[in-house]
């Protein structure tokens, strides 16, 4: 890769650090700057041209996850609702508050109800941490899904990101499984009875069902072992998968390039000719070279991934991109700050439940999973539970699963995938139907009970 | 053709292969449950006499109900095969009524109506010295649909409604 050599590196550090050449580094902020242990953290100086704006980029471990320019279309909020990057935010604020909560929890059935119950009233801001960990748990499965649902309707799960939207299934199976491993630690009779009820979805799987429910709670009912089984997922097992997936994930965000939506060839093309649009995509020998018109969305090659002639080359034929810091930077720090903001305000306002400690021998009524279960929940008082337990999940997984390899269409636009976009959405109605009755409209013995006579509604 | 390069490519795999079923196996047997785990071992419930024809008696050790179903006993489980709620047994309909998803079992535990796939499960009750005693660790699930041994019209209103 022959981005910038060691001996440009050199050079433009020398020229950087002349006095004069910098006027932010001059008097003592230019001696420290020009210091051995000031270089020896910071590699490069700050150098205010498109080649010291790009060292910088490629020097900086956490500037290097993002690209050193971005087209310029990336910067519209219109472009991904920054759903996954608010899914990333949301991540860390559950990382830094669940660190904080571990501080003060014990695993145990004798003392996690009373540890919460300290959180609540011993501890300083311990309620509001533990608040904005709950709604930040639940606001991630929905960004989540909702990222999903661009995701499909941008059409951005075509070649060539097939493989990052099934890593985007993964961290989608990933969170749920936090949100649910989470939902017992408080051990109320909230947290006991809705994973009772979840981890019995298992049972229904045919053949190997009550073995795995078995594995997952350590026993045949909830007890001791299931909440350390549950803690040590939720604190240890889960964090490790989700970031290993999260780093894949953004890395082939990168390596991918950023999808489309109408038709050109790549991040770079639009208003561009069929001619000057094929010529600077695509590295030989892939196969969309021959057999797919210009119309597809294509590979993007970003600055600091190509070799020098190929970028020198994109940046002559459309000059649309923008450097990502600090254009796209600034509009994250806002997005970031605004989804802290969010989380605070509602963690100020609404008090996670804790309700009586968890008692096995009394069911409260009527007992609801966690939100994203209870449409299977509704499903389940319908239909036989192999259809609704297995079957209907399954399929929906397996479809989302093998969706981008099934839609060998190649069209981004929605009015040439219509039955894509027609199944999709029904799927979703139904999903939200069903989920909105199983929240709202059951009551105790799961009997029809709207909402404005009583709400049996927890989160 | 066998050659010891091939011997030695493969030898790599087959080695990370043993790697990872050895990692299977040590983690199932540690984290396998338990036979018994759950309440386990044997329960007395008492004389037979003490719980009337047509009603249950609730017992939390062992979380069951003794149900005296037309003068014959039945320890059921008090989770509900559907999704495990804990089914009580109420009293004016002389029925139990799962709270949760409204399954409602007679009061031989025999499936009437809901969501449940079957009647309540059973554990094994011996008679030993005049005293009922409840095994635990030996449940049997309950009879299929369609079973109405002990089918008797509600005695009174059910403990759902209104609730």
């Amino acid at each position: 890769m022959g981005e910038i050599t060691e001996l440009d590196r050199d050079e433009l550090l020398a020229d950087a650090l002349e006095p004069g050449n910098d006027p932010t580094v001059s008097g003592w902020r230019g001696r420290v700057a020009r210091s051995e242990a000031w270089r020896s953290v910071f590699r490069h100086p700050h150098l205010d041209t498109p080649r010291g704006r790009a060292l910088q980029s490629f020097s900086n471990v956490f500037l290097h996850v993002y690209p050193v320019k971005v087209p310029a279309r990336v910067l519209r909020l219109r472009y991904s609702w920054r759903l996954g990057y608010i899914a990333t935010v949301l991540f860390t604020i559950l990382l830094a508050t669940g660190v904080y909560l571990m501080f003060f929890y014990t695993p145990s059935t004798t003392a996690a109800y009373g540890d919460m119950q300290q959180l609540r009233t011993g501890v300083g801001f311990g309620q509001l941490v533990r608040n904005v960990h709950r709604w930040s748990a639940h606001l991630m499965v929905l960004v989540v899904l909702l990222h999903l649902a661009r995701v499909f309707f941008a059409g951005a799960y075509k070649r060539p990101r097939q493989f990052n939207w099934v890593l985007g299934l993964a961290l989608l199976a990933t969170t749920l499984g936090f949100s649910f491993t989470g939902y017992l630690l408080p051990w109320d009779q909230l947290s006991y009875w809705a994973v009772t009820v979840g981890t019995n979805l298992v049972n229904y799987v045919p053949i190997a069902g009550t073995t795995i429910r078995d594995l997952l709670i350590g026993g045949d009912q909830i007890n001791q072992t299931t909440l350390l089984r549950f803690y040590v997922l939720h604190v240890a097992v889960l964090p490790g998968a989700l970031g290993l997936f999260l780093m894949v994930h953004i890395w082939r965000v990168r390596k991918d390039g950023f999808a489309v939506r109408r038709g050109g060839v790549g991040a770079f093309a639009e208003g561009l000719t069929d001619e000057a649009a094929t010529a600077m995509i695509l590295p030989p020998g892939d196969p969309a070279d021959d057999d797919e018109t210009a119309a597809t969305p294509g590979r993007v090659r970003l600055l600091g991934v190509v070799d020098r002639e190929s970028v020198t080359a994109e940046e002559r034929l459309v000059d649309d991109t923008v450097f990502a810091w600090p254009h796209l930077l600034v509009r994250h720090a806002v997005v970031a700050l605004g989804t802290c903001a969010l989380v605070l305000a509602l963690g100020v306002s609404f008090a996670a439940p804790l309700r009586d400690l968890a008692n096995p021998e009394l069911t409260p009524e009527p007992a609801k999973a966690p939100w994203y279960f209870v449409g299977l929940q509704e499903l389940l008082s319908h239909f036989d539970p192999l259809v609704a337990g297995i079957f209907v999940p399954a399929a929906a997984f397996l479809g989302f699963l093998l969706l981008p390899y099934v839609d060998r269409n190649p069209a981004t636009e929605a009015k040439h995938r219509k039955v894509a976009i027609v199944v999709f959405v029904g799927l979703i109605v139904i999903a939200v139907v069903l989920t909105v009755i199983g929240l709202l409209f059951r009551g105790p013995g799961w009997q029809w009970t709207p909402p404005w006579t009583h709400l049996y509604f927890e989160l | 053709m066998t050659t010891r390069r091939n011997l030695l490519r493969s030898g790599w795999k087959v080695g990370g292969a043993l790697l990872v079923a050895a990692a299977g196996w040590t983690s199932w047997e540690a984290l396998r449950p338990l036979a018994g785990s759950g309440t386990g071992g044997k329960i007395p419930l008492g004389s037979p006499d003490q719980v009337p024809v047509g009603t249950a008696q609730y017992y939390g050790e062992g979380r069951l109900w003794l149900a005296n179903a037309d003068g014959q006993f039945f320890a059921l489980s008090q989770r509900c095969p559907h999704l495990g709620c804990g089914v009580p047994f109420c009293e004016s309909s002389g029925r139990f009524e799962c709270p949760c998803h409204g399954s409602v079992f007679d009061i031989g535990g025999e499936w009437i109506s809901g969501p449940s796939p079957r009647g309540m499960d059973r554990y094994t009750l011996t008679v030993e010295e005049g005293i009922l005693v409840a095994d635990t660790a030996d449940l049997v699930n309950g009879p299929d649909p369609g079973a109405d041994q002990f089918l008797t019209p509600p005695s009174g209103p059910s403990c759902a409604e209104g609730a």
